[in-house]
């Protein structure tokens, strides 16, 4: 076999291994551009009251099967937290589950039950997630400056007919915080309504 | 079509601002119903005891997350006739959350008696402070209950990082020097007492003495310990009585006669 035989054979073997390396490479930079991609907020929602402020704002993220899960985060406004004119922020992640859609027709959709629970912390520098250490250890075994809540609620949908990813959801949810559950643990006298707050929301879902 | 909306509109407004249900946050001291209790109630005591010679009064405290013993004592207590007022020795709340407040507000207000509270540490953590000073006033105070004089302090130190007055030496310096001619005889109320790990005990000898200089100071009244305390701190006479908390289900009842007084502990 002469040399340029042996170089005509050679030249696809050179141009496949360099496509592929060209594959290699966009496929790479698109996996790196979509997990950059999964990052992008998917909606935004504002909510009023629910013990986290008077206001609270944020963007979040749903996935899971039938994007039954969502994660928020939230920006509050506490107008006149202490006194008047004391208007504090807070800070709130929630993680909600929708595990039910039923079609309404006419683009619009009932979620019957929302459920979850939220983590709010308050920026106030006489608010402490620890103890301060004046205290003796444990002394008063709790955070002023964190709350846990847990809700339930439900949602309506009404979802853009041209396009399906863009919708506005209105929702309402009762929830309650842990110290408002320790407290009517042990009391008869502290009844379900008494700890029980109100809330309301709308969603934006843009993506 | 357009007034239905309207009226839906504006009735849903209305509905939810009056609504209990809704809630900026837990810990914001902004709240319905009574407020000032300490003032209106003090009024109503001093009426009561005008001209009096023998006064009985309730010592209790620490409500914290007790309710139903809350509940039972004004229930017990409302059977009684033989008691002109009662004092709530701190602690009112466990959390110092703002409902808190309200609950046991709404509790004691069925009380046929009046009463008055003091700010107890639990009652200062969060906006506890804030809403005290709305509910029931200021943080140090005195009444004048027929020829006995009580004086009500702040000694809640450990709350303040020293950053405020506790005990405030200047009141008590106020309540020393007054030229008030209806008593004869002072009583000391506080939340914690000296020596406790939440009194600023740097001072603690210097607060026993500067309090023996009110007007002919009978004992001290204290809650805090969650135990029933009778303790002669100071080795001078001058006895500091602690009550329990309302999980033991009893209180202080202390009887002031024209020649001395006399206590004793009532189980409901």
């Amino acid at each position: 076999m002469k040399w340029w035989t042996i170089k005509i054979m050679l030249i696809p073997l050179f141009i496949s291994t360099s496509i592929q390396a060209q594959d290699g490479y966009e496929r790479k930079i698109e996996k790196y551009q979509n997990a950059w991609l999964k990052l992008i907020p998917r909606y935004s929602k504002l909510q009023f009251a629910g013990g986290i402020g008077m206001f609270s704002g944020g963007m979040g993220w749903d996935y899971g099967k039938h994007k039954c899960w969502e994660t928020d985060l939230l920006l509050g406004y506490i107008p006149s937290f202490s006194h008047e004119g004391d208007n504090k922020l807070s800070f709130t992640v929630k993680q909600n589950y929708l595990p039910w859609n039923i079609g309404l027709g006419k683009g619009w959709s009932l979620q019957p039950l929302t459920c979850g629970a939220y983590i709010n912390t308050v920026f106030d520098d006489d608010f402490w997630a620890k103890e301060p250490k004046r205290y003796p250890s444990s002394y008063y075994k709790f955070s002023t400056k964190v709350r846990s809540h847990v809700f339930l609620g439900q949602r309506i949908t009404l979802s853009d007919k041209e396009n399906s990813n863009r919708s506005m959801s209105f929702y309402y949810e009762f929830s309650t915080c842990d110290l408002y559950i320790v407290s009517a643990f042990s009391n008869r006298y502290i009844r379900p309504k008494d700890i029980l707050s109100l809330s309301f929301g709308v969603k934006v879902q843009f993506l | 079509m357009n007034k239905l909306k309207i009226w839906l509109i504006c009735s849903f407004a209305g509905l939810l601002s009056g609504c209990d249900l809704i809630e900026y946050h837990p810990y914001v001291a902004s709240f319905d119903g009574e407020k000032h209790i300490n003032q209106k109630n003090i009024e109503k005591i001093e009426a009561i005891c005008l001209d009096k010679d023998t006064i009985r009064f309730i010592l209790m405290g620490d409500t914290q997350r007790w309710y139903d013993e809350t509940e039972d004592f004004v229930t017990h207590l409302n059977t009684r006739n033989d008691v002109d007022f009662v004092i709530h020795g701190g602690d009112i709340s466990d959390f110092g959350l703002t409902k808190e407040f309200v609950w046991i507000r709404d509790i004691m207000s069925k009380l046929k008696v009046p009463y008055v509270a003091l700010i107890g540490n639990h009652d200062i953590i969060g906006n506890g402070k804030d809403v005290f000073l709305k509910m029931y006033g200021d943080e140090n105070f005195s009444f004048i209950a027929g020829n006995t004089k009580f004086v009500c302090l702040n000694t809640n130190a450990l709350e303040y990082d020293y950053s405020h007055p506790v005990p405030d030496f200047n009141y008590i310096e106020e309540e020393q020097n007054d030229t008030i001619s209806t008593y004869t005889r002072t009583v000391c109320v506080m939340h914690t007492k000296p020596g406790d790990e939440q009194f600023n005990n740097n001072v603690s000898k210097l607060f026993h003495r500067s309090i023996k200089e009110l007007r002919n100071l009978q004992f001290c009244l204290h809650a805090h310990n969650h135990r029933l305390q009778v303790d002669n701190l100071f080795g001078d006479g001058i006895i500091y009585y602690g009550c329990s908390c309302m999980a033991d289900r009893n209180y202080l009842l202390f009887t002031l006669t024209p020649k001395g007084y006399t206590y004793e502990v009532v189980d409901y």
